[in-house]
């Protein structure tokens, strides 16, 4: 493992989330595309499959890889159009950090009940 | 101190994969990486190969991957590793012997950038003037010895060894921000190809390894607003 610093994670991390989301609209817009053949349809039968808990937990993935995309993504933006956004990236990027758990917090309490409690 | 070196070593005429030797030595903290080498190479054993040549630091001979970061050998002192050393070649690039790698394909991307002054016009008497601050502009990039090390240390360049690399990029800045030089177009143009300056997707490996202190990271991003406000 090359011991690179800020820069390599937030790329690697970066990456990871970008394609795992890519992955994730494919699936969720072929699932959501199943509601055209009506309530007899498959689309309840799916629905019913994702609310198993692996899926849940998947869920809570998900929220956590767009928040950090999306802001490490403007982090990006700064990077590219401003010199003391490249001076900064390093702490930039624990701002980055620091946002996705400040919103991701709410959410994990908001979802693991409904995860461990059914619903 | 005692410092115990591994080496990652392959010699493509006996072995079928590389694999890691360990060497004791003697040393001194103030000794470098290569002072270390060469005690191996000259006392221990003579068949482990690897390029030097100023020992310096500047004439970019002795890049390596040392404790998970890539330096120049010549630069690195062993009281900043500690007792544990562990050196590789340099990633991306194919392992001839040992430590050496085939550099053609990093040279090959270095001149496709056309590193040299380009300007048609008659010399005047005296001179091209710059100003001082016209020659400030490209200080940092005139100061790359081509050692490789920003290259082999990106994670782009580890995958896609067509990407021409912040090495190359680094000396297109050079000459691309050179007031005197009239050839920023055709090197910008290089640049846009696929395989070029968009490939880079700021690791900052570069800029961290860079044994010249180059900001390399900051000299991509300038030459990207260039090439993208010249096409706006």
């Amino acid at each position: 493992m090359y011991r690179g610093r800020e820069g390599q994670w937030a790329f690697v991390l970066h990456r990871l989330s970008g394609v795992a989301l890519a992955l994730y609209l494919l699936l969720h817009v072929l699932d959501i595309s199943l509601v055209m053949y009506g309530p007899e349809g498959p689309f309840n039968a799916f629905l019913a499959f994702y609310h198993q808990w692996p899926f849940r937990v998947g869920l809570l993935m998900v929220i956590v890889a767009v928040i950090y995309h999306a802001f490490n993504g403007l982090r990006i933006i700064i990077m590219d159009f401003t010199d003391w956004g490249v001076k900064v990236q390093g702490p930039l990027w624990y701002g980055v950090l620091a946002v996705t758990a400040v919103i991701g917090i709410p959410v994990l309490w908001k979802i693991l009940p409904e995860i461990f409690g059914g619903a | 101190m005692q410092v115990n070196v591994k080496i990652k070593r392959f010699n493509p005429e006996a072995d079928k994969r590389p694999y890691w030797a360990e060497y004791q030595l003697e040393a001194r903290p103030t000794d470098r990486v290569l002072d270390v080498l060469n005690e191996i190479k000259w006392e221990m054993d003579g068949s482990l190969s690897y390029r030097r040549s100023c020992a310096h630091g500047i004439c970019g001979s002795d890049a390596m991957l040392i404790n998970g970061v890539n330096r120049l050998a010549c630069k690195i002192l062993v009281k900043d590793l500690g007792a544990d050393i562990r050196v590789e070649p340099i990633r991306g690039l194919t392992v001839q012997k040992d430590l050496i790698v085939d550099m053609e394909p990093f040279f090959d991307a270095y001149k496709a950038v056309l590193p040299f002054f380009i300007n048609d016009d008659p010399a005047p008497a005296a001179e091209r003037y710059q100003s001082p601050e016209d020659r400030e502009i490209f200080d940092d990039t005139t100061k790359c010895i081509l050692c490789a090390a920003c290259t082999t240390s990106c994670p782009v360049f580890w995958t896609n060894g067509r990407y021409l690399g912040p090495a190359a990029i680094v000396n297109a800045h050079r000459f691309i921000f050179d007031s005197r030089d009239q050839g920023a177009d055709e090197r910008l143009q290089v640049l846009n190809q696929p395989n070029g300056l968009w490939r880079c997707r700021t690791a900052y490996n570069c800029t961290e390894a860079c044994p010249r202190d180059i900001p390399i990271t900051k000299v991509i991003e300038e030459v990207k607003r260039e090439l993208l406000w010249r096409r706006a």
